[in-house]
């Protein structure tokens, strides 16, 4: 797949993969994953040394505030996970990045431009990555 | 389908049909350049604008900075100040409608004021005084643009 325009990205969220849908009003989202390192090193070795442990999954999205568009306000209360699916590319509909997550957000309203709302989330179960991944 | 073009004319016609302004400024109100002959008249250049995006990859909203003065060939700047003033009281936190937008906000960032001499005959000075007005407008995207 050649590289595309961030433009063509998009996030969905819903309590699972069949209800999930658009988010309007998001501009940007992240995902992390991060895998911690377990350090091995030993006598006589000659620099440190590190083992790979658990990869963590965790990421942000952020766009303007809609009074429309509440659900990633909500879910900040919710006791069960949310499901976000994260896509690079909406013409390349396999190759998405979803999974179960509990979110929190921000909103932020400056005087001089449009009020902004930017969420944070970590896995709350296994995520699903591109084929190939 | 958003016609940006539309705000322009939308802010224009805000001051044109204003009585109180065109019996300061009775040579009208215009975009870029008044006709030749105009000695009193209220002038709108778009200074910049930039539109904001969103996924799925289209404007969220527009950003726009006019700037919107009054023009008066005359020895005293009072003319020129109320009708700087009535332009304000015309724009400042004042809805602006324009079909397919959702009005955002329309406000003063900042002061314009000089007196130029006039380049054919100096010895005579214009009055220009205003300001720089921010508009921003959410587009209405239709079921018909992919909403």
């Amino acid at each position: 797949m050649a590289i595309k325009s961030g433009r063509l990205g998009n996030v969905k969220m819903g309590v699972d993969l069949a209800t999930a849908a658009n988010l309007i009003s998001i501009n940007n989202w992240t995902l992390s994953l991060d895998t911690e390192k377990v350090e091995i090193t030993c006598f006589l070795d000659v620099n440190r040394v590190y083992l790979p442990g658990m990869r963590d999954v965790s990421g942000g999205l952020g766009g303007f505030y809609n009074a429309s568009e509440l659900k990633l306000i909500g879910a900040t209360d919710d006791d069960v996970p949310s499901y976000l699916v994260l896509i690079p590319d909406t013409t390349a509909a396999a190759a998405v990045y979803s999974g179960p997550a509990y979110l929190s957000c921000e909103i932020e309203v400056p005087v001089g431009g449009a009020p902004t709302v930017k969420g944070t989330f970590s896995a709350a179960g296994p995520w699903t990555l591109p084929t190939g991944a | 389908m958003p016609d940006s073009t539309a705000i322009d004319e939308a802010l224009r016609q805000v001051l044109a049909r204003d009585a109180a302004l065109l019996a300061l400024m009775p040579d009208g109100v215009w975009f870029d350049a008044a006709k030749p002959g105009c000695k009193h008249y209220v002038l709108l250049t778009l200074v910049s604008e930039e539109d904001v995006a969103t996924f799925p990859g289209r404007r969220e909203y527009e950003d726009a900075l006019y700037r919107i003065h009054a023009v008066a060939l005359d020895t005293s700047a009072d003319t020129a100040a109320a009708a700087a003033n009535r332009i304000d009281a015309l724009l400042e936190n004042v809805a602006l409608v324009v079909a397919g937008y959702s009005w955002m906000t329309t406000h003063r960032e900042g002061r314009v004021r000089a007196t130029p001499e006039d380049p054919v005959d100096p010895s005579v000075h214009w009055q220009v005084i205003g300001g720089q007005y921010r508009v921003q407008m959410a587009p209405v995207w239709g079921v018909q643009d992919g909403d």
